[in-house]
């Protein structure tokens, strides 16, 4: 069964007050943890800068942080914000089962990248599983047990939404991009360690295909993981899923009301098909919404974008990328 | 009211009260590199030539640290003047008039604050009559 999908995304924050307005008003998140523990991954001080003549934030520890989840999300959380900065702290993707995870670890040893193995309790909710640092230096962790909460509509006789549904009202988080020296080789560990396959690639051209950037999925959606060129361990974005278009359209309404900075949008990618919004959060982590796209399975076909059809598979109505939207990370 | 002052090109522009460095520039029609407008990002980075800035909102250090700012490195979409400013744009950035309309309008603005203080009678903004 292998890899089912992302399960959680676990974020540095520079405020935490702001970023809980932003994930639970704007977003439509729910918390269902306060600053319980969130692990060994906490590297780096937690001191800020302070205005004259107030009291400067001087790191305690632990660092304050949060767990929070989408409405139609049935595990215990999708998303950890932790006060500590801005970035990428890791991934947690979920597997079927504990054989599984046992076959990653031999296999990712194999392949010759570091592994770990973490305890039930490490993670709040989550059960035991297994660290591994990607060759793009990328922490990733993989896991089959997390507590079951339910959705907010539940599995008897369901609403097909939440009455009480806040701001942009996302469903779930989708999927990660991230950022890599060498996308082709972290693509190459993901296909032959965790099994991933590749929906669509960028490649410099058809003679001399060095890949730039590649859309891996897991299960049947477009991409659960995409990497593209750029600095090892930095996170492009992270997404939220939209139903369609109108929900696209009604979270630019949210993000004008919220005063949500904007990176690109609403548009439609050529890669993918999906429609989106690129939008930062308040620590300058850039978020998505993405709708639409298409069904993958084993037998899809990968298909490839040209570096000089990229703008238009980026960004496919404007064929034009913006100068930040590909150089900007965290 | 104050004024920020960009370079290369010397384009100045007014700064309202509370308003960084970065939102009084956007505000006037013109535009330099910049991205996430959070502090994150870090890509509005820029060299405080001239005047004085507070930070009314949180910075990470690990983005922004005390050696960077002792330089005079300035996080322009943070960065709130309490002086007027001359900032200096990093090498290769310039600043880009990006809406002429928000900049005749802005223009105007600057031209009103600049004859206050000089003591002269204010000049008419675009639609306005002329005070006498």
């Amino acid at each position: 069964m292998g890899v089912m999908r992302l399960g959680y995304v676990h974020v540095r924050v520079t405020d935490m007050d702001e970023a809980l307005n932003h994930y639970s008003n704007t977003m439509g998140m729910k918390v269902v943890a306060e600053n319980e523990p969130v692990g060994a991954s906490t590297k780096i001080s937690i001191e800020e800068t302070a205005a004259p003549g107030e009291r400067p934030h001087v790191a305690v520890e632990p660092p304050r942080s949060a767990h929070l989840k989408c409405w139609d999300e049935w595990d215990h959380h999708s998303l950890v914000l932790e006060e500590t900065g801005v970035g990428l702290v890791k991934l947690g993707y979920k597997c079927a089962s504990a054989e599984d995870l046992d076959a990653f670890e031999n296999r990712a040893r194999a392949f010759g990248v570091t592994t770990t193995r973490m305890s039930k309790g490490e993670n709040l909710a989550v059960g035991d599983g297994v660290r591994i640092t990607l060759p793009s230096d990328h922490t990733i962790e993989l896991y089959n047990e997390i507590e079951y909460t339910g959705t907010e509509t539940g599995t008897l006789n369901p609403d097909p939404w939440p009455r009480d549904r806040r701001g942009a009202g996302a469903p779930w988080i989708d999927h990660a991009l991230v950022t890599a020296e060498d996308p082709a080789l972290t693509e190459r560990f993901m296909m032959e360690v965790l099994d991933f396959k590749p929906s669509e690639r960028a490649i410099t051209d058809i003679e001399n295909p060095e890949v730039i950037g590649t859309w891996l999925f897991c299960g049947d959606s477009p991409h659960d993981l995409a990497i593209v060129k750029g600095q090892n361990g930095k996170l492009h974005h992270f997404a939220f899923f939209m139903t369609d278009w109108n929900d696209i359209l009604r979270a630019g309404d949210i993000f004008a009301m919220d005063d949500v900075p904007i990176d690109v949008g609403p548009t439609r990618h050529g890669i993918t098909r999906g429609m989106t919004i690129y939008f930062f959060d308040p620590s300058g982590n850039r978020n998505e919404v993405f709708a639409g796209g298409y069904r993958t399975g084993p037998d899809f076909p990968t298909i490839n974008w040209t570096a000089d059809q990229l703008a238009k598979g980026i960004f496919y109505i404007s064929r034009e990328m913006n100068e930040r939207f590909l150089n900007v990370v965290t | 009211m104050l004024t920020v002052t960009v370079r290369p090109g010397d384009v100045s522009v007014c700064a309202r009260e509370g308003e960084t460095i970065l939102d009084a520039f956007l505000r006037s029609g013109f535009a330099y590199r910049y991205a996430c407008r959070r502090g994150g990002c870090v890509e509005c980075k820029v060299q405080l030539v001239s005047g004085e800035v507070v930070y009314n909102k949180r910075i990470a250090k690990a983005i922004f640290p005390d050696e960077e700012r002792e330089r005079g490195v300035c996080l322009s979409c943070r960065a709130v003047p309490v002086t007027d400013v001359v900032i200096e744009l990093q090498e290769g950035d310039e600043p880009k008039c990006v809406s002429p309309l928000m900049a005749e309008v802005a223009k105007a603005e600057l031209a009103r604050v600049r004859a206050r203080a000089a003591g002269a009678s204010p000049v008419s903004a675009p639609g306005q009559r002329q005070q006498a």
